[in-house]
């Protein structure tokens, strides 16, 4: 509109960037205020050992929460993720159990997993099921086949590796942090910095017009989906570790908490915004509330509700945030 | 009409976004049974001033005037009660309900709590017989009917809703000709009976057919306001841009003299004996290097899903497309790798308006750009180069695409394909929705890109369009190619005579 009379091309610009980045930034302030809030009324809760421990929760998730972030960001869902790792986990350990040298018991999961994601691709990108059915499928699939494994038993014998990553430490440092750390850092560098990761936000951002510029959107729908399901299994073989056993329900309840910990962080349902710098927050919110409930005395069956309101107004937060656009 | 009192006054009108006055000091009135049109280019304040009357924007400086009352609106719903009604251009219908659903949506007639069917067809079949169109019926889904009838829900909609002032958007830029000719004559039905009609159109001789005056905006300011009668495109087209209009003048005003200078040169793109399913069969031609062809159609004549199938986009059921000699198989990827580039008949769907302008320009070109890590900065340079050689405005890389206006966006569409130049250039409805400057200066795009031996396939339904730049035209209709018109005077009455003729006879 009257781009033809630039007397003052600054002023709306900055405005906008500055109402733009209101709303990059709400789910900080979010975090912000949760963490204010705990540190003043909790004494337990802003130690360093604590801070730790809001990390170590977190991480699992972390792990989870990557590939999840590819997958929204191309404006698709995965519901089969939580599943995946426990398979993925279950696998791990029924290798183990069964004496296939190390570290084949770990590829075999990661495989195992890669392949179910990979059906999921194919299913919604190829024969154009919507990914919220398919991986609602899938999920069914992956728990059936932990149960068929186990035959519904606890498996104890774990890869070493698992064990290490899951509940070892190194130079004082969890495992189980470092590879969340680097699991995100490589998400983040591929979403950033790769050709793949452009096509990935393009795709999402509008999927008829990357068509148009070339990009091949069924197969980068698939990548993401295959994606997903090998940060699900990663999950779930460092989180056997972490246990100390593989059971075939482990990581299920994890499902709601990573795509929330994801929308959360301000990565869009709808595709093409977000990014893991977002997920990290939105990671950290719920590890802060989570934790931070914890350190404060309130009714233990108070909990769920209080997480859950306050993870509303955190969503309203966003959206109010978010604002509208000027046409 | 002077001695009444308007219905709708604007006073010293001026809506500023940020620095930039989008409206500068409008004067503007609305009589009773007035039809008031508005014309000027996009970004010359008329989508601001429609929505300033419907209630969109609300905070602005100057006056409104209600009935002879002073009126702030609060809405767009303050503004519907008051019955100022807005059709869009993009219609707010649902296809899937009746037709007399459509009519009392959001307030279906109730007895008793359930919805009074009965009542709700008859009154619906009633306000339809009124404007004329007795033959639709009015529990049929609206989906079986064609876009015009859409139209004329939403309309009855706004009448039956007690609206007194209808603001009408770019109403006929989806229209056929009989449907733009039944829309216009209801237009005037509508004026007769006392109803008031803002019109806003880029097609200036409906505007001129269909008003009673016309006020000119141009950069945000009221050029003036015109006598219908007593005015003509020529002096509309002068007006709205302050300047000469090389291409359109001439195919605005009438017929155009056609030269068709490449037959000699070797066809650089050949379609034999093409066929796709229902959308169109046994297309054959030969698109000359650094040739104008049209492909004039109306819509749903299959124009635009050939230039999906040369593209790759959709896969032919039958027949053959060589480039320079090779046949081509494969989707858009393909296509590209090729030579052919490709802008589609709707902006929104080629283009990422969330996004920066250059990551617009370089997604085809990634691969070339950079072999796994994207260059940015050379991303910029790149963008940088093509979109000021198209005169995108402004000329900032970084710029989300949104912040643009639709001719400038359309400028960004065709700008992506000038990093490496196209051998050819399928362009669907590169002007649609478009004022006649923007149009311009596509046109002259186009015609640099021919020049420097591109050939191009300018697809469209507007036949000012095809009249502007094509060198030979091709006429589609019913999916087939009826007439050809080379080195020979071509007017738009005639495009539309040879479209629409194959139809009558096939229908």
């Amino acid at each position: 509109m009257a781009q033809k009379s630039l007397d003052n091309p600054n002023q709306p610009s900055r405005l906008r960037a500055l109402l733009a980045r209101s709303r990059e930034y709400a789910p900080v302030w979010t975090l912000l205020a949760l963490f204010l809030f705990f540190s003043v009324y909790s004494d337990s809760f802003l130690t360093m050992e604590n801070m730790g421990n809001i990390l170590n929760q977190v991480s699992l998730l972390a792990i989870m929460g990557t590939g999840i972030t590819f997958v929204l960001l191309t404006a698709q869902i995965d519901l089969s993720v939580s599943y995946m790792a426990t398979f993925a986990g279950v696998v791990a350990a029924y290798y183990t159990a069964a004496h296939l040298p190390q570290p084949w018991p770990i590829f075999a999961a990661l495989l195992a997993a890669a392949i179910l994601g990979w059906i999921n691709g194919v299913g919604t990108s190829r024969l154009g099921i919507p990914s919220f059915m398919v991986t609602l499928a899938m999920s069914l699939i992956a728990s059936g086949l932990s149960l068929y494994l186990t035959r519904g038993r606890i498996l104890f014998d774990l890869p070493p590796i698992a064990n290490t990553l899951g509940s070892g430490r190194v130079f004082g440092l969890k495992w189980l942090v470092i590879v969340a750390a680097l699991t995100l850092l490589a998400g983040h560098l591929v979403l950033k910095y790769t050709r793949f990761g452009r096509y990935v936000y393009m795709t999402g951002a509008n999927p008829k017009a990357a068509d148009l510029a070339g990009v091949n959107t069924k197969g980068i729908i698939t990548a993401v989906m295959v994606i997903a399901a090998v940060t699900a299994g990663m999950a779930g073989i460092v989180g056997i570790g972490r246990l100390g056993s593989a059971t075939p329900t482990a990581f299920d309840g994890m499902l709601i908490d990573a795509i929330g910990a994801v929308v959360l962080g301000g990565t869009s349902l709808f595709g093409g915004i977000g990014g893991i710098p977002q997920t990290i927050v939105g990671l950290l919110i719920l590890g802060v509330l989570r934790n931070g409930l914890d350190q404060i005395s309130v009714d233990i069956y108070m909990k769920t509700l209080i997480t859950g309101i306050i993870l509303l107004v955190a969503l309203v937060f966003n959206i109010l945030f978010a604002g509208k656009k000027e046409g | 009409m002077e001695s009444k009192r308007p219905l709708l006054t604007l006073n010293n009108v001026s809506k500023k976004f940020g620095g930039i006055h989008a409206l500068k000091g409008i004067d503007f009135e609305v009589y009773p049974g007035e039809v008031h049109a508005l014309v000027g280019e996009n970004g010359a304040g008329k989508s601001t001033m429609m929505k300033i009357l419907a209630g969109v924007i609300t905070s602005y400086q100057g006056e409104m005037v209600w009935d002879g009352r002073p009126l702030k609106l609060k809405n767009p719903r303050h503004a519907l009660d008051l019955g100022i009604a807005m059709i869009h251009q993009e219609l707010s219908v649902m296809p899937e309900l009746t037709v007399a659903e459509n009519i009392f949506l959001g307030r279906q007639l109730l007895k008793g709590g359930v919805v009074d069917w009965p009542r709700m067809f008859r009154e619906a079949e009633a306000i339809l017989t009124e404007l004329g169109f007795a033959h639709v019926n009015v529990r049929d889904n609206l989906e079986k009917y064609p876009l015009g009838v859409h139209q004329l829900a939403e309309i009855a909609r706004a009448i039956t809703s007690g609206a007194r002032l209808i603001i009408m958007d770019e109403p006929t830029s989806a229209l056929s000709p009989m449907e733009t000719k039944r829309l216009l004559e209801l237009t005037r039905k509508l004026k007769e009976s006392g109803k008031s009609v803002v019109y806003i159109s880029h097609f200036l001789e409906e505007v001129v057919w269909v008003a009673d005056r016309i006020t000119v905006l141009r950069d945000g300011q009221k050029i003036t306001t015109l006598d219908a009668g007593r005015t003509d495109k020529k002096e509309l087209v002068k007006l709205m841009l302050g300047k000469e209009a090389e291409f359109f003048e001439e195919s605005y005003i009438g017929g155009k003299e056609i030269k068709d200078l490449h037959e000699r040169k070797p066809p650089v793109l050949q379609v034999r004996r093409l066929g796709k399913g229902r959308h169109f069969a046994d297309v054959s031609f030969a698109l000359h290097a650094g040739e104008i062809l049209g492909i004039y159609g109306l819509i749903g004549s299959g124009h635009f899903e050939l230039g999906e199938a040369i593209y790759g986009l959709n896969h032919p059921s039958s027949g053959t497309i060589e480039l320079a000699g090779k046949a081509l198989r494969g989707g858009p990827g393909r296509a590209i790798a090729d030579g052919i580039a490709y802008v589609p008949p709707s902006r929104r769907s080629g283009l990422f308006l969330d996004k920066p302008i250059f990551q617009n320009v370089s997604l085809p070109w990634l691969a070339h750009i950079s072999r796994f890590v994207p260059a940015v900065a050379k991303e910029v340079a790149i963008t940088r180069k093509v979109i000021e050689r198209v005169g995108v405005r402004p000329p900032d890389p970084l710029k989300e695409v949104a912040f643009l206006s639709g001719g400038n966006q359309q400028k960004v569409a065709i700008a992506r394909w000038l990093v490496e130049l196209p051998k050819v250039f399928v362009v669907s409805e590169p002007t649609r929705g478009m004022d006649v400057g923007a149009k311009e200066e596509v046109m002259h795009i186009l015609k640099q890109l021919s020049e420097e031996g591109v050939g191009i396939l300018l697809i469209s339904s507007e036949p000012e369009t095809i009249l502007a730049a094509a060198e030979r035209v091709l006429v589609m209709a019913k999916g087939r190619i009826v007439s050809e018109f080379s080195e020979e005077s071509v007017s738009k009455e005639m495009l539309l005579a040879a479209a629409s003729g194959e139809m009558a006879q096939s229908a």
